[in-house]
């Protein structure tokens, strides 16, 4: 017991019923308090999904909103939809390999103090707050020249990043030493059977970080206020125009005094939030998967 | 040395290196950014409670935004560390071996609701439910303390944004503390139990005492996920730019300010001031998550296990 | 987990494939509509806003142009403008002389003329109360804290008005409503001019901050007993009530078409930056609503897309200002006068 610092519980062995009646109540009180976290996730899905119901329908995928009508002409947020498609696409496109490289270069080629430092730093990068990478996006591409959805899936991408670096780097620690030595000893260049041995045996993981990554971004609005927030109503492809997105686009109905945006608020919502659970099981499902193998 | 390794290791390496590079350039960028209020005000400003946009008066400071966004992270995490723990011991050492699977996804679902949706729970929800009940119960049974004051008038308030920060942080602390507590060798639950202590004999004397330095870093960065947190706060705490003592009246945060003002400045010094307030908030997420960090690879270290996953 | 494996992934991989095809085809189909082949940007005002929605689908129609406006707040617009990240700004607050020379050659131009409504929620209580210029300057700074104060009662005699708390809802963005409102709260006030002052955005003392007219609305229209300030298109549009304020001829007049021509022919010469001001207009404009506002379009004088640029505003100044864009939403067309210097202005953007 001392090896680890403790000294053990102290009790005192005869107080018997006294002792239990506390248990009781702590058992009672975590029961509580898983009761309480299910609790608050049930109430808010349930808000979401029985508020958004009025409003989900297929117009809101394929009609663009009208600002400020007058009329009730159906509308829906066909642009955001199309915006985050496009940005988070970008984005993972831009992550992704740069994660991958950096991965690599950590666990196949860096010596373990340059590992260790270089982890940190990226660690504490995945701990910057979104909106300060919105403003340092902002500053550093933004001014001068207008917002577009490049940018913003920039933005998301530096919010990627850690996540696909720090998984890639774990399931590649996972890959067998021995695959890697067998290669080499027959000759293979280094690159060569980092490319394809290792990477390949890796994808499994690395799939699944980025999907978990982009669970993370496709929910993140701060980074995008402030580099594709200027958008047209229409939906639109073209990444250098500044986008509507779906976050974007809740907040800004969030706020208003209108019930009708409210409702396409809570469906747009629903929809974001089927969308990252979808996400989350399916890369929970592909590891479940991997270590059973 | 082949030339496909050299190329590989010069693109990989490249990469690390911009990685390693970004940090610092977003801190180089935001000095760079807020020279004008820097120079202006120097230190003074982060502590400095004033925010006058007038023309002619502009005076600019941090002051009440680092307060809010102390206070807020502060109660936020004081409300939801007792609940995560609460959950974390409940999936180790409670829950029936079928329900500890789904509860486990359940509580790690609630982190990836995105803050925006959190936000609108909070103003059309969660807000108009404080003011009505809650607040008022509040200030009923605890009017004494001048942090329940009089209730607020419209949902939007400092107490609003707590909650609404406590349930976001609440999924990270405990799903850390969870593993944490895995990681407790079984021979040392085990050897209290038999010597006849209850099960929260043992949890108080084993598991917790063991996972203190891990449970800690969990809390810092609970802490510093509470504190950048910007839209859902924005959404509900009501942008007002004093400080009051009670829980229940408006107040802004350093990030919620930035998001509700930071398109719209209308001078270069309030431009700069307010990246100066992300300036501040970078320092502080930076100084959390570092410490975080160092934690979690003492606590590693000691305890003899290789760098595995965390969130 | 691995008992649901394959159906789970069944079921997602299908939900995810569906998703994705009926976005791409619904999105396909909206996007046919009107391929335009020039966009113009433009952020700002939130006051505006309304009326420039308006006009997206008739100015698509008659020119082919994508118009795109975000309501970030007229310091927003501002803001935008001198970053060149959009191709026009708005503002409700005239540009000061530091704000022309960051923009660095960027022409301020009338294009529409309207109101801020006092909007307020109270439920069982009649639309229209009265209310004075003193009074809703100690309402504003927090002095008056209930409905049924003496000097609101005084005002609104025969009118029972129950004891719910005051919430006042401000602006938390800088806003050309906020500067029109200042404006009229230091005209009437003496305590207000010196202790606040005029401004996009000012040091409130007491209020719940919301973000653009929208937000404002929102919040008044979601508290009993609140009171806020925005254009009165957002009142019309929220179903919210206002008051009928007293002019400076002691007439109690309302943000409609009559108060707002009748304060906008106080200034009916733009100054040599092409604004105007016609707040609090002096009392022989008995008919005028004392908080009325020209709004401002912030354009760059060279610009690569001055061709569009011209097409729209011209539009703007002129067809734009017909009823059937402004009356609903309580915007008066341009007076004679100011749409001669307008155009006038408009003319000089080159490329």
């Amino acid at each position: 017991m001392s090896a680890h610092g403790l000294s053990g519980p102290r009790v005192r062995l005869d107080r018997l019923p006294r002792r239990r009646r506390v248990n009781t109540t702590m058992e009672a009180l975590a029961w509580l308090a898983a009761a309480i976290g299910v609790g608050i996730l049930g109430v808010m899905v349930w808000s979401i999904a029985s508020k958004g119901w009025s409003a989900l329908n297929l117009d809101l995928l394929t009609k663009p909103p009208i600002p400020f009508s007058l009329t009730n002409a159906p509308q829906g947020l066909s642009n955001a939809f199309a915006g985050t498609l496009v940005i988070v696409a970008l984005a993972t496109a831009m992550a992704l390999p740069v994660g991958i490289l950096v991965a690599v270069y950590l666990n196949e080629f860096a010596p373990p103090s340059i590992r260790s430092s270089v982890g940190l730093v990226i660690d504490v990068l995945a701990g910057v707050p979104a909106i300060v990478v919105g403003i340092f996006v902002f500053v550093l591409l933004v001014v001068g020249s207008g917002q577009s959805a490049i940018k913003g899936a920039f933005a998301l991408a530096i919010l990627m990043l850690p996540f696909v670096a720090r998984t890639t780097m774990e399931v590649l620690a996972l890959v067998p030493n021995s695959l890697r030595e067998a290669s080499l000893g027959l000759g293979v260049a280094h690159w060569r059977t980092t490319l394809s041995i290792v990477l390949p045996r890796a994808a499994g993981g690395i799939v699944t970080g980025t999907v978990l990554a982009v669970a993370r971004v496709a929910g993140e609005t701060a980074p995008l206020l402030f580099t594709s927030s200027i958008a047209g109503t229409q939906t639109s492809w073209n990444p250098t125009h500044a986008l509507q997105t779906i976050p974007v686009a809740i907040f800004e109905l969030s706020e208003s005094p209108d019930p009708k945006d409210h409702a396409r608020a809570w469906a747009a919502g629903f929809i974001l939030l089927l969308f990252i659970l979808l996400a989350s099981l399916t890369a929970r499902w592909l590891s479940a998967r991997r270590t059973r193998i | 040395m082949r030339f496909g390794d050299v190329l590989l290791q010069l693109v990989a390496g490249a990469a690390a290196l911009g990685a390693t590079v970004l940090v610092g350039l977003i801190v180089w960028k935001l000095v760079d950014g807020s020279r004008l209020a820097l120079s202006k005000y120097g230190l003074g400003f982060v502590t400095h409670v004033a925010w006058n946009p007038v023309a002619g008066h502009e005076v600019y400071g941090a002051g009440s935004f680092l307060f809010g966004t102390i206070v807020t992270s502060f109660f936020a995490l004081l409300i939801a560390t007792p609940v995560a723990i609460g959950i974390a011991l409940f999936l180790t050492e409670l829950a029936p071996r079928t329900i500890r699977a789904p509860v486990t996804a359940l509580v790690e679902t609630l982190a990836a609701v995105p803050s925006v949706l959190v936000g609108l729970w909070g103003i059309l929800v969660l807000g108009p439910v404080l003011r009505a009940d809650v607040e008022p119960w509040l200030h009923s049974a605890l009017g004494w303390i001048p942090l329940f004051g009089p209730p607020s008038s419209s949902g939007a308030s400092v107490f609003t944004a707590i909650v609404v920060l406590a349930i976001m942080i609440l999924p990270i602390v405990s799903s850390i503390s969870r593993e944490l507590f895995l990681g407790v060798p079984p021979e040392l639950k085990e050897g209290a139990l038999a010597l006849g202590t209850t099960r929260w004999e043992m949890v108080r004397g084993v598991v917790l005492p063991y996972s203190r330095g891990g449970v800690a870093a969990a809390l810092i960065l609970g802490l510093g996920r509470a504190m950048g947190e910007a839209i859902a706060v924005t959404q509900v705490i009501g942008g007002g730019v004093f400080i009051h003592w009670n829980l229940f009246s408006t107040g802004d945060t350093l990030g919620s300010k930035i998001a509700s003002s930071y398109q719209g400045a209308s001078t270069q010094l309030q431009a700069a001031s307010l990246i100066y307030l992300g300036l501040v908030l970078l320092v502080l997420s930076l100084v959390a998550n570092i410490a975080a960090q160092v934690i979690v690879r003492r606590v590693a270290r000691k305890h003899g296990v290789t760098r595995g996953g965390h969130a | 987990m691995p008992r649901f494996g394959t159906s789970i992934r069944i079921a997602s991989a299908v939900a995810a494939a569906a998703a994705l095809a009926v976005v791409v085809a619904g999105t396909a189909g909206a996007s046919t509509q009107k391929r335009s082949n020039a966009t113009i940007t433009g952020a700002g005002s939130t006051f505006v806003a309304p009326l420039v929605s308006q006009w997206i689908s008739p100015v698509a129609g008659a020119y082919g142009i994508e118009l795109q406006y975000s309501a970030i707040g007229s310091g927003g617009g501002v803001a935008a403008i001198t970053a060149r990240t959009v191709d026009f700004g708005a503002s409700d607050a005239p540009l000061t002389p530091d704000q022309f020379s960051a923009c660095k050659g960027c022409e301020q131009i009338p294009w529409a003329l309207g109101a801020t409504a006092i909007m307020y929620n109270l439920p069982g209580v009649k639309n229209l109360l009265h209310m004075d210029g003193p009074t809703l300057a100690k309402i504003f700074m927090g002095q008056i804290v209930k409905w049924n104060d003496p000097a609101i009662v005084k005002l609104n005699k025969g009118v029972s008005l129950p004891s719910t708390a005051i919430t006042i809802a401000h602006r938390s963005d800088n806003s050309g409503t906020t500067y029109n409102l200042t404006d009229y709260l230091s005209s009437v006030s003496p305590a207000w001019s010196s202790q606040l002052g005029r401004g996009v955005a000012v040091n409130w003392p007491a209020g719940v901050g919301a973000k653009g007219s929208s937000g404002v609305a929102g919040v008044v229209s979601s508290t009993a007993g609140a009171i806020g300030y925005a254009d009165v298109a957002y009142s019309v549009q929220s179903h919210l009530k206002y008051f009928a304020l007293e002019n400076r001829s002691g007439k109690f007049t309302t943000p409609g078409s009559r108060g707002i021509l009748s304060a906008a022919s106080s200034d009916q010469k733009p100054a040599a930056d092409n604004s105007l001001s016609i707040v609090n207009p002096p009392k022989k404009y008995d008919n005028a609503y004392p908080i009325s506002t020209f709004t401002y379009v912030i354009v760059p004088l060279q610009s690569s897309k001055a061709s569009d640029l011209k097409h729209f505003l011209f539009w703007a100044v002129t067809k734009g200002q017909t009823g059937q864009y402004t009356a609903k939403l309580r915007f008066v067309p341009l007076p004679k006068s100011v749409l001669v210097v307008a155009e006038k202005a408009i003319a000089k953007i080159h490329s």
